[in-house]
């Protein structure tokens, strides 16, 4: 089973390789390698459900003196989401980008920041984190900036500074940690760790670094920029997975690591950060003139209801009740992992069709683009929270917490997002719905439109009807 | 008398590193600032020389203050160049709400100072000095190499080391994306082309020497591809279009060997049933070797074709 953990992060790092230095099979390179990785986070889903949580040694030295990879249900979870939607949005950025000079640029950064997710997610040395969290967040830029456009250009220079400064802060922390505690390993770590000024200072240090690389609001201001002038299969991973890698070493710090060392206080200033971007981001998301904008600020309004959680897991005791709001939060990333991934996939359709994403001027979309317009409608559904999406089974949990712990702000503030989501996807659809002729020849790829569609049909239907696995899973994989 | 001569030196060289990291960022010229920033670079070079740190010396003198020196005035060469007046009417006027949102920064980046500051003094300096020391110390006969720096970068802690090349590889991608190579500079005059003459062979020598030495005492494929890169600088700034820098497919060669030298081994030794980039004990010296030629080469072709700001266009276009 160890050899998942292997195989989940050299096989998309060969596959790298030799795309860059076989440009003319790169795609049936990705498509094959994107399988034999899927199969491979099946394969760890497998044996993280059977055997619990695994760990592999690099190299045969002891974790300490060499660095350990680790896997359990949560980052088994999230591993197969990634490789779903990257898989999907590796067959529709093989239709996406036309000339072959573009595919032989894309292919292998593509590959590395799959590389970098995997090792990210599997990682269980501090010092290791930090140098893959450098490899996501070199290739996001790269890939971000690679339009060669001027505002594309600019977005990215300002994402990879943003981006540096993270890691730069993670770094410091990594460095106290270690000065104090003499060990990079996540696992003693968490045994040794203690309150004190050390460890308050490293974890503040760590999450004000990850939580600007998670876009956090106020933190978020290079996310709409950098996610909306990307080519669409990226900004969909940028929004799909890449803040979200950032997320889960949060969530890994504060309940895992330094679950000792949390205070409600500052669980509950996480709190209000995430209801702030709850706000902003859906008001944002509402007045916002372009599909893509639209879809980036909607990403950081759902990255903030997945910090609302965080007061309320400090505010359950550890044990059953603290674990079923935990699978909510899974439930709201993956889901949100899915429809925004198939969302701007769609969304890149329809610029690409029309030439622009005014929303404005999206009249009768539907009446040539039936497909992409109802991928739009499902990611919509999801990211609202209407049944039977796995947002609904997440927002659920996330009141059902609330109202149990008292904590009644925090569902005022959810559903006051809801139905600024609602506002906001109903504008697009209300729009696209209308009976004005849409005057652009719009003709449907099955490579583009199949991925879209499938991302956010797992989102509604798979998640939502399955979604009791997902806490099988956790429980079975801790 | 010898301590106190001391004391006085490390007072000496704190001061100035801190009045150059200063002068640095107060400068309002980009150039002067980046000759500021060279010049600090190597005085932290000489703090880790103190620290008894060589190999971080040696990185920092060859990377952090040569090449990324080089790098960010060939960076400047290609900005319009501007002067102090424009850069003062640009200055903008704040609202109130920018003004207090400033200070409240401040004060934040004040506050995670002073804990710093506070955890600073809660640090036992021998906790992390001897645990991992001792483990890499009682470890080392079965690593291949007897400098210990080495050990933990290709041996104990090579998945490290492996992704790090993955960056240096995707950093030099990102670049390339963004379009071709810039044209060369103009002709070296008789003086400098004599100098790059006898310059070059010395920096490919004593490339080479850094990688060797490794095993064995600070060196290694970083410091070692730096150097070498530095040759290529050069020849750069004498104006050759040749700066042995390969071109298309064999680029991409260079540029993915240190990362695919280490696959390679890694798997086949997994293929064998040794764990991932776990070697035979007997071989590991061999097999670091290996690696970290690939790597120097690697890391060479990189920080040329970043210095040279782009992909080499395949044809000669000047001699």
């Amino acid at each position: 089973m160890t050899d998942a953990l292997i195989a989940l992060v050299a096989l998309p790092l060969t596959a790298a390789l030799l795309a860059l230095l076989l440009p003319r099979i790169a795609t049936a390179l990705v498509i094959f390698s994107g399988l034999a990785i899927t199969a491979s986070a099946i394969a760890l889903l497998y044996g993280v459900n059977t055997a619990g949580a695994l760990h592999y040694e690099l190299g045969g030295w002891t974790a300490g003196l060499g660095i350990a990879l680790r896997a359990d249900g949560l980052s088994a979870i999230l591993l197969l989401m990634i490789a779903l939607v990257m898989f999907a949005a590796s067959v529709y950025a093989s239709a996406y980008f036309g000339k072959a000079s573009e595919r032989a640029q894309f292919w292998p950064l593509w590959l590395l920041l799959w590389t970098a997710l995997n090792a990210l997610l599997l990682s269980g040395d501090l010092f290791n984190l930090y140098v893959t969290l450098e490899l996501l967040g070199l290739s996001a830029v790269a890939l971000a900036a690679l339009s060669g456009k001027h505002a594309a250009v600019q977005a990215a220079l300002r994402y990879l500074l943003v981006g540096l400064l993270g890691s730069m802060l993670f770094l410091v922390g990594v460095a106290l940690l270690y000065a104090g505690y003499a060990t990079l390993d996540l696992a003693t770590l968490t045994q040794v760790v203690k309150p004190g000024p050390i460890a308050w200072s490293a974890l503040t240090l760590m999450t004000l670094g990850l939580l600007l690389k998670t876009a956090l609001f106020p933190l978020h201001f290079w996310l709409p920029p950098a996610h909306g002038s990307a080519p669409a299969p990226v900004s969909a991973v940028l929004s799909a997975l890449v803040v979200k890698a950032a997320f889960y070493l949060v969530l890994r710090l504060w309940l895992d690591v330094f679950a000792d060392i949390v205070t409600p206080t500052a669980a509950n200033l996480l709190g209000v950060l995430g209801a702030g971007a709850v706000l902003w981001g859906s008001w944002q998301a509402l007045r916002a003139e372009r599909l893509k904008l639209l879809a980036a600020y909607s990403t950081v309004a759902q990255l903030g209801y997945l910090f609302l959680f965080f007061p309320l897991l400090l505010a359950l005791p550890p044990g059953p009740a603290r674990d079923v709001a935990t699978g909510g939060l899974v439930m709201l990333a993956l889901t949100h992992g899915f429809a925004k991934a198939g969302l701007f996939l769609a969304i890149g359709i329809v610029q690409q069709r029309s030439g622009h994403d005014n929303i404005q001027e999206l009249g009768g979309m539907v009446q040539r683009l039936p497909l992409t317009t109802f991928a739009i409608a499902l990611a919509g559904v999801a990211l609202i929270g209407l049944p039977p999406s796995g947002t609904f089974l997440g927002k659920w949990q996330l009141i059902s917490a609330a109202i149990a712990t008292g904590q009644w702000l925090w569902v005022a503030v959810t559903a006051i997002g809801s139905l600024l989501a609602a506002a906001y996807i109903f504008r697009i659809l209300g729009h696209a719905f209308g009976n004005q002729p849409y005057p652009h020849q719009a003709v449907a790829v099955a490579r583009e439109e199949w991925p879209a569609l499938l991302l956010t049909l797992t989102a509604t239907l798979v998640l939502g009807l399955a979604g009791a696995h997902v806490w099988t899973l956790l429980e079975n994989g801790s | 008398m010898n301590a106190t001569m001391l004391l006085i030196f490390d007072a000496l060289l704190l001061a100035s590193i801190i009045g150059l990291a200063w002068a640095a960022l107060a400068s309002a010229d980009a150039r002067r600032s980046v000759i500021l920033f060279i010049a600090f670079g190597l005085l932290l070079a000489v703090a880790w020389g103190r620290l008894l740190a060589p190999d971080v010396a040696l990185a920092e003198a060859a990377i952090g203050a040569g090449l990324t020196g080089a790098l960010l005035l060939a960076a400047l060469q290609w900005q319009p160049r501007k002067t102090a007046d424009t850069t003062n009417s640009e200055q903008p006027t704040h609202t109130l709400l920018e003004t207090g949102f400033r200070w409240l920064v401040t004060l934040l980046c004040a506050a995670l100072a002073g804990m710093l500051a506070w955890s600073l003094t809660q640090i036992d300096a021998g906790t992390a000095k001897d645990a991992l020391a001792n483990a890499v110390a009682a470890n080392i006969d079965a690593s291949g190499v007897s400098n210990p720096v080495t050990a933990v970068l290709l041996n104990f802690r090579a998945y490290d080391t492996l992704l790090e090349l993955a960056v240096l590889l995707t950093a030099v991608l990102g670049i390339f994306a963004l379009g071709p190579a810039q044209a060369g500079y103009r002709i070296a005059g008789p003086v400098f082309t004599s100098l790059t003459r006898w310059l070059t062979p010395l920096l490919i020598l004593t490339a080479g020497y850094l990688l060797w030495v490794g095993a064995h005492a600070p060196g290694g494929a970083f410091q070692a591809g730096a150097t070498l890169a530095a040759a290529g600088v050069v020849l750069r700034l004498a104006g050759r279009d040749q700066i042995g820098l390969p071109r298309g497919n064999a680029l991409r060669i260079a540029l993915g060997a240190g990362v695919g030298m280490f696959l390679l081994v890694g798997l086949a030794l997994f293929a064998l049933g040794r764990p991932f980039l776990g070697y035979p004990p007997a071989w590991a010296g061999a097999l670091i070797l290996l690696i970290e030629t690939a790597a120097m080469l690697a890391i060479a072709a990189t920080l040329v074709s970043a210095f040279i700001g782009g992909q080499p266009t395949e044809e000669k276009t000047r001699c």
